[in-house]
This record gives structure tokens, C-alpha cells and sequence, in this order.
């Protein structure tokens, strides 16, 4: 079955489940946006604008980074190859955008991003299942009876726990009491995330390391899930309640 | 008490995740990159030996030390066809700088006839290698062409393409990179 599913989606069909995962995390988020206090226009702008940007930021700021390629043929800009991309400059992009949009429109930050919660919620899935179709994200070689074969070995399927996690997270967060303080229901997603990634990171076998033996993403998911722990209680603290 | 409960239940997790950031550290390199041959990045690229239309061996294991683009192309594959003039550029620019490209023909379901055609037409410089058992696509777990492997001067696959064609500025940032 997996095999079906990977050869379905090979790359580079497998940006086609990120994009089905974003429009089905659209129209969930539309539908509980009012509960937040926040029309379904608004979320619907703050998700394109930020979108357009992703895009938009990713293309310019690589092709700024690798401005003499580009010099030498100017058209490379308007390519449809995905690899002249920069998925790192393109998410701050949209994080800016998203972020003078919601100042802009007088958005309430902790609100917006409530309602935001099940589209980053659906996108988590979303990655998982590229990750499992593009055999990115790959595990550790095992032994384990459940191992996946992949790249010539017997590995954890870090693609499937990443994206059973992800189901859990979108379970939890989906069906999170709604009496709950502004903002805890986004920290909750932040934090069962990163603690998630904390866990799975150590059954990957394409880890970065830093300091001999650490993985980077490791450490990046515990500041994370601090962040997420603590600002969630100092917002519990000041009982800011709807 | 709900709120004394919640902080010992946090500091927990981050400490018992402190912890586990140590117990789960790669102590025994099990980010295998590098170790296994397969055709991902940051692996070592699948060795093969394939012969040229005109009979000549060429064994990826003996261009170790040179940068290396493997391109998987059929003659019927428009964006295949599409691409070469690029390669072709980039190959002529680079190729002093120790650029190899190979480029692998699938002839086990391509029409041979049609291949030397092409190459004539567009002005291939490049080796030309036939895959005429499959056994080299099916080593590199091809799914769609054309396919692109950008592999470093220690064998290793630094980037992977696959579809096309490859815009000019593409190939050359992947080239540049690999080769400094």
C-alpha cells in the first residue's frame, strides 16, 4: 500500500498532497474561524496573502542569494522548478506578510492565530505525507519487525510516525474544549508539535548535528515546546478567558 | 492546586526532553548518509558501468574526485529533449572546472535508432550512456524523467531534480556549489 501510495505521488506529484492539505486546512479553519472571533474574509486574506508571500519571498530571496546565476539568464526567474526556492527565507516571508496584514486590519494576534490553528494543524499532515511519498524524512536503519524499506535499508518509518503524530495533534487541537483561554489552543498545536519532533527526531537518519552527536532539531523543538509551555501559562496566569 | 499540578507536569516534560536529547544523540552515526549507496541526498551514488553508442566503458566509480551530473533522459520525453541545450551550455562553461556530465539514455524503453539523431541535432558534447537492461534506472529507483543527480567530488549525492527541464539558473547555482 505504501508503495502504491509513493509511486502515486513520486515527486514532484507529492507537492500536490501540501496543496490539498492547505486547501482542506482553509476550509476547516473558515469553519470554526467565527468561533475565534474572526470573519472568514479575514482568514481567508491573512492565508493568501501569507501564501502569496511564501512564494513570492522564496523565488526573489533565492534568486537574490544566487544573484549572478540569475544575471546571466534573467528568465530562470519565472522557471517552474520548485529547486530555485528557498523554503526557509520564503516561510519568514510569509510570516511578515501575514503578520503587517493582521496590523494592518487590526487584527487580534492570539485570536487570528487560533482560528489559524487547524491549517497548520491539516499542514503538518500534509508534510508528513510528502515526506512519506518523497521518502524524505527518512529513518534510522533497524531491526524492528515494523521497518520500512527504504534507500537500500531496513529503516524506522519516521514518515509514518511523523504523520500518525501530526493525526493526533490535529485530533487534539481539533477537539480542544473552546472555553479555553485566547492563544492556548495555537500554543497547544506549538507544543505538541515540537514535543512530537523532540521524540521522533531520534529515530531519523538524515539528522543535522551540532555539537559532535546533538541533532539541531532536537534542540530547536525543546526551545519550542519551552516557549509554547511557558507562554501558554503566563496566558493562563493572566486568565485571559473569552 | 489545577495550577500547581500543570507547572510540575511541564517542567517534566522539558526536563525528561532535556534528557532524551542526550540519550537519543547519534553516537554511532545513524544518520547513514554518505554509508549506503542509494539514490537520495547525501548517499553515496549507485555505482554503475555503461557503455556508449559507440562501445566505450564508462564507470561511474572511476570519476571519483569530479564533480558529476547524472541526467536520466528518453528521446520522448519533451522536457527531457527540452533540457539539453542547458546541459550542453553549462557543461561547456564548467567542464575545465572538473564538470561531468553522463548523460543516461533509457533505452530499455526508448527507440535506439532516435537517440543518435538527437544528439547530432542538439550538438551533444557530453558522454552519452545507454541504460539498454534497465538495471542502472532500477538502481536509481527511477519514477520520472528526466532525473537529475548533482553528485560531489567524494561520490556523494549532493542534490536530487527530478522532472524538467532545468532552468538555466538552477543548474548553474547546484554546479557553482558543488564545485567551490
Amino acid at each position: 500500500m505504501i508503495d502504491t501510495f509513493r509511486s502515486l505521488f513520486s515527486p514532484p506529484r507529492h507537492l500536490i498532497l501540501l496543496v490539498a492539505a492547505m486547501w482542506v486546512g482553509l476550509a476547516l479553519a473558515e469553519k470554526r474561524a467565527e468561533r475565534h472571533g474572526i470573519s472568514k474574509d479575514m482568514l481567508n486574506n491573512i492565508a493568501y496573502y501569507s501564501i502569496l508571500g511564501y512564494i513570492i519571498g522564496g523565488r526573489a530571496l533565492y534568486a537574490l542569494a544566487n544573484f549572478s546565476a540569475f544575471m546571466q539568464n534573467p528568465l530562470s526567474l519565472f522557471s517552474l522548478n520548485l529547486d530555485l526556492f528557498d523554503p526557509a527565507s520564503a516561510l519568514v516571508t510569509a510570516l511578515i506578510v501575514g503578520f503587517v496584514y493582521g496590523k494592518r486590519q487590526k487584527l487580534p494576534l492570539w485570536q487570528t492565530l487560533d482560528a489559524l490553528t487547524p491549517f497548520f494543524a491539516t499542514l503538518a499532515i500534509g508534510l508528513s505525507l510528502t515526506h512519506l511519498a518523497a521518502g524524505t524524512a527518512f529513518g534510522s536503519p533497524t531491526n524492528i519487525a515494523w521497518g520500512m524499506d527504504l534507500w537500500n535499508a531496513t529503516r524506522h518509518p519516521t514518515q509514518i510516525y511523523e504523520l500518525l503524530a501530526s493525526l493526533l495533534t490535529f485530533g487534539l487541537v481539533w477537539f480542544q474544549k473552546s472555553d479555553s483561554p485566547r492563544g492556548i489552543l495555537f500554543l497547544s498545536f506549538i507544543a505538541l508539535t515540537a514535543g512530537s519532533r523532540l521524540f521522533l527526531e531520534a529515530f531519523r537518519g538524515d539528522s543535522a548535528l551540532i555539537f559532535g552527536e546533538l541533532r539541531a532539531a532536537q534542540i530547536a523543538a525543546w526551545i519550542m515546546l519551552a516557549i509554547a509551555l511557558f507562554a501558554s501559562e503566563s496566558i493562563r496566569q493572566r486568565g485571559q478567558v473569552h | 492546586m489545577q495550577l500547581i499540578k500543570r507547572r510540575i507536569i511541564y517542567s517534566i516534560l522539558l526536563i525528561v526532553g532535556f534528557a532524551w536529547i542526550f540519550v537519543s544523540a547519534d553516537k554511532s552515526g545513524a544518520s547513514t548518509s554518505g554509508k549506503i549507496p542509494a539514490p537520495q541526498q547525501g548517499f553515496l551514488a549507485p555505482d554503475f558501468e555503461l557503455k556508449t553508442p559507440t562501445g566505450e566503458s564508462v564507470k561511474l566509480f572511476d570519476l571519483r574526485g569530479q564533480v558529476v551530473l547524472v541526467n536520466l533522459w528518453a528521446t520522448w520525453c519533451p522536457p527531457c529533449r527540452a533540457e539539453m541545450k542547458t546541459i550542453e551550455k553549462i557543461y561547456n562553461e564548467y567542464k575545465d572546472q572538473g564538470l561531468v556530465v553522463l548523460a543516461v539514455n533509457m533505452t530499455y524503453q526508448d527507440d535506439p535508432s532516435a537517440i543518435m539523431p538527437f544528439v547530432n541535432e542538439q550538438g551533444l558534447t557530453f558522454p552519452i550512456l545507454l541504460d539498454e537492461t534497465g538495471a542502472m534506472a532500477s538502481a536509481y529507483q527511477l519514477r520520472s524523467l528526466p532525473s537529475s543527480y548533482f553528485i560531489g567530488r567524494d561520490g556523494i549525492i549532493n542534490e536530487v531534480v527530478i522532472g524538467g527541464p532545468m532552468a538555466e539558473a538552477l543548474l548553474r547555482t547546484r554546479i557553482e556549489e558543488i564545485l567551490k
